[in-house]
């Protein structure tokens, strides 16, 4: 393939200790990364390791410790569901935990809003409830951060750090039954095993009791029709679908409804946006409210094609792509083989769930040239994505409208 | 579910170690150890960031900031370590951490 050749030519600069050492990074422990290939992520400062940590394969290390990967944006033409062990990963403490009994690990429910206050081991969770079972996309807050520009600071990451998975396990409604809510009750907060070095700074998130209470939020033990990769969140994992993973607390270990709203440092004043309705601000400047991130907004990629890719000229290319949003449902997608100044509608394909990826496809014969290949999605209740990227300072939601240039010859 | 679960990952003679002493249905992981150094510098801080800042994290958090990243994002951040995270960093010692820091990685670096 004309593609796959380039593709590796320009992003995965090699493998072996030797190209490392001539990267100017032969301070490095030879055994450690005797195997490690690096990737040029298309960013100023954008070189990274690739390395493949347990469960995973080969991806793309933001950060070792704590661990943070991302993946390689290749394997999202691949299929709609993401491979477990190709599957993001992100955490923010790096006390994470490396064994865990599948049975026996409990979850604690309690707060000063239930009445009855209990603990379920993951086997009486298996067991005494009825499961649940959809795909949904779990994306980080910040994918992306990287292609902003001007460029923020915080975790330098391209479009990998999103992936779909078929989910099974309880929702949070049924447990929380068990808990006999009082009326006072107003966010449910989560917290799981993975601790803070010194203690400060403990992983805990919160949503509404509203939203706990949808019967969608899932407390999940299986992805993919397996276990959840220990890095993932093993034995079980909060699903909030079509909001972002940070609220997907991993290695669920203690529930809490409580009559206040919860505000630790990774609801405040971590993970908010400008509270405006583009969740927008000019760059550079600081927003007067903000409000903690929420649902994903509408966005959408081309995968089959790589920007800088060839394609033969007066010869059919079927481009393939996906599309996603916060839980409406994609409802159209168009593409632009002109840098948008025109607009076809791209096929959808099999629908897998308004949380899932969506598939979409469009025939391509180019002619001779150049073409600016642009995506743009639309939900069911018709918000779509920007044409000039939106910004704001945490380098959140970001849903530009993709352009990939092509030349064919 | 009940077999047991071993998964090695860098060191299979760690690995093994670890399996040795897990639960009988536990799953084990061995995570990578070895990551990108800081970048040495003669700078006073550099010994400073080596002991205050690798011990709890890898230096890829710094090492793939934008080289735009300004001295008040150097500032904030090693104040958050403390303040927020816990981190035992000597008050006295913060000046030249971020002064190697947005030296090294920021925009301050040598042109």
């Amino acid at each position: 393939m004309n593609d796959d050749t380039n593709r590796l030519r320009r992003r995965l600069i090699a493998g072996g200790a030797g190209a490392l050492a001539a990267a100017g990074l032969g301070a490095l422990s030879r055994t450690a990364f005797a195997q490690a290939a690096t990737i040029e992520l298309p960013i100023v400062n954008g070189k990274r390791n690739m390395v493949a940590f347990p469960e995973k394969r080969p991806l793309i290390v933001l950060t070792t410790r704590p661990p943070q990967l991302e993946t390689p944006f290749e394997i999202f033409n691949d299929g709609l569901i993401t491979p477990n062990d190709a599957f993001f990963v992100r955490y923010h403490n790096a006390g994470v935990p490396t064994s865990i009994d599948g049975d026996k690990h409990v979850i604690k429910i309690g707060g000063n809003a239930v009445g009855k206050p209990f603990e379920l081991t993951m086997a009486e969770l298996r067991s005494q409830f009825k499961p649940i079972e959809y795909v949904a996309v779990n994306q980080c807050s910040g994918n992306s951060r990287g292609l902003f520009s001007p460029r923020v600071t915080g975790g330098q990451l391209t479009n990998g750090a999103m992936g779909n998975a078929r989910w099974v396990g309880v929702p949070l409604k049924d447990v929380l039954a068990r808990a006999e809510l009082k009326n006072t009750a107003k966010q449910v907060t989560f917290n799981g095993l993975d601790t803070a070095v010194f203690g400060g700074g403990d992983f805990v998130k919160s949503i509404d009791v509203n939203h706990a209470l949808d019967g969608e939020v899932m407390l999940a033990y299986q992805m993919n029709g397996a276990d959840i990769p220990m890095l993932n969140g093993y034995p079980v994992k909060l699903i909030v679908p079509g909001y972002y993973g940070t609220y997907w607390v991993k290695h669920l270990s203690e529930i809490e409804v409580i009559d206040g709203i919860f505000e630790g440092f990774w609801m405040k004043p971590a993970y908010r946006i400008p509270d405006n309705d583009c969740a927008c601000i000019e760059p550079g400047t600081t927003p007067a409210a903000t409000r903690p991130i929420g649902r994903f907004n509408v966005r959408s990629f081309i995968t089959s094609v790589q920007d800088g890719a060839r394609l033969r000229a007066g010869q059919q290319t079927v481009v393939r792509g996906i599309a996603f949003d916060g839980g409406q449902g994609i409802r159209e997608v168009a593409y632009s083989t002109d840098g948008g100044q025109t607009w076809r509608e791209a096929k959808l394909g099999n629908d897998l769930g308004r949380y899932s990826f969506r598939e979409f496809t469009f025939a391509f014969t180019p002619d001779k040239g150049t073409y600016d290949m642009r995506v743009r999605a639309w939900n069911r209740s018709g918000q779509s994505q920007p044409m000039d990227a939106l910004w704001q300072p945490a380098g959140y939601m970001r849903n530009v409208v993709e352009r990939v240039s092509v030349t064919a010859a | 579910m009940n077999t047991k679960r071993i998964i090695t990952a860098a060191s299979s003679v760690l690995a093994l170690c670890l399996g040795g002493m897990t639960m009988a249905d536990a799953k084990s992981i061995t995570l990578p150890t070895e990551a990108p150094p800081l970048k040495a510098s003669p700078l006073p801080g550099y010994a400073k960031a080596q002991t205050n800042c690798v011990a709890c994290h890898s230096a890829e958090y710094m090492l793939y900031q934008p080289p735009t990243a300004p001295r008040a994002y150097w500032e904030a951040m090693v104040a958050r370590m403390k303040v927020v995270f816990k981190a035992p960093i000597d008050d006295a010692d913060m000046p030249a951490i971020v002064d190697y820091l947005v030296k090294t990685y920021g925009n301050e670096q040598p042109k």
